[in-house]
């Protein structure tokens, strides 16, 4: 890596292409931090669920599902298969930090999510491997700290929220229009119906083995759309 | 005590998935229809936990108490497909829970 000093400009610049995908991100880490507040789990180990899982819809589904009383195989399981992305960004990482330190690889994996790869990698092309280190990891910590400063912000104020206001109603909302958006394409149309629907059938499964179920047979569905293109 | 242990072994496997490709490096290539696969889970996931999040909500309202819930999840639905922005379910629908309830239980 280049000195820290010769890349406070590029760090800078990777923290100020990081601004603005905080309109979607902070809004998402507020609606984790209300959920953790009114689950029945504790609002630590909620909190918690974004400097271990730090990946928004894994935190959601493990907060959701425990507070379902889902079995503990069953949550981490389905949290590591909506992590499963996080397999192919590291790939894709692996090519521009072959060769740095050890340690330099062990914290950019950790800071590895949606957003920080698509800054990380706008730097990388722009700016070449020397310079893109310091632009991606000037994004990652912005991204880090106001993803953990959101959801302690929605566990505070979810906390001492009336009951009248039906907060909890927020996450079923917030996961419709995030899966709404996506109809346009028809493979992911397929996957959002089949999985909708299979969670429905599936809502007496044992153990909430529903979620992983309807994952499973959206991802099936959505490939099978694809194929016949 | 074992939600504590879920939450360390989700963000442990997490962090492995991070690592993987980094330290394994250079020659794995993934396989493509694994690559579609990927893109794919996070609209199921999304769908899945909605549509069971608002079957929880619904449960044992009756038709009349399940009617506010499920009014508001249309409202949302139809703020999205105009918007195109997925944060209108949330402006949109949570003020439509707050009136449907009001008018339901007036």
């Amino acid at each position: 890596m280049n000195s820290l000093r010769a890349d406070r400009s590029d760090i800078a610049a990777g923290a100020g292409a990081m601004v603005p995908w905080l309109a979607g991100i902070v809004p998402f880490g507020l609606v984790i931090g209300v959920s953790a507040a009114q689950a029945d789990v504790p609002t630590l180990a909620g909190w918690l669920t974004g400097p271990l899982i730090y990946a928004g819809s894994s935190q959601l589904a493990t907060i959701g599902m425990l507070d379902g009383g889902a079995a503990p195989v069953v949550v981490v399981a389905s949290a590591l298969i909506i992590n499963i992305r996080l397999i192919f960004y590291s790939a894709t990482m692996a090519r521009y930090w072959r060769g740095t330190p050890r340690w330099w690889r062990l914290v950019a994996a950790y800071l590895i999510v949606d957003p920080s790869v698509a800054v990380g990698l706008d730097g990388y092309q722009r700016l070449g491997r020397g310079r893109g280190h310091a632009h991606y990891l000037g994004g990652a910590v912005v991204l880090w700290v106001s993803w953990l400063a959101a959801i302690a912000a929605g566990a505070m104020v979810g906390a001492s929220l009336p009951a009248w206001l039906h907060l909890e109603f927020v996450i079923p909302l917030y996961l419709a229009g995030q899966a709404v958006a996506k109809l346009a394409k028809p493979a992911q149309r397929r996957a959002i119906v089949a999985a909708a629907t299979v969670a429905l059938l599936a809502l007496s499964a044992p153990l909430q083995l529903g979620t992983a179920l309807a994952i499973a047979a959206g991802v099936t569905a959505g490939l099978t759309a694809e194929v016949r293109r | 005590m074992s939600t504590w242990i879920v939450i360390v072994a989700a963000g442990l496997g997490s962090y492995l998935f991070r690592l993987s490709m980094i330290l394994l490096t250079s020659r794995i290539t993934m396989p493509p229809y694994l690559e579609r696969a990927s893109g794919l889970v996070a609209p199921a996931a999304f769908a899945a936990l909605a549509a069971a999040g608002v079957a929880a909500a619904c449960s044992g309202l009756g038709m009349t108490g399940a009617a506010a819930p499920l009014a508001a999840v249309a409202a949302a639905v139809i703020a999205v497909l105009r918007t195109g922005s997925p944060q209108a379910a949330i402006l949109v629908g949570m003020p439509a829970l707050w009136v449907a309830t009001a008018l339901l239980s007036s």
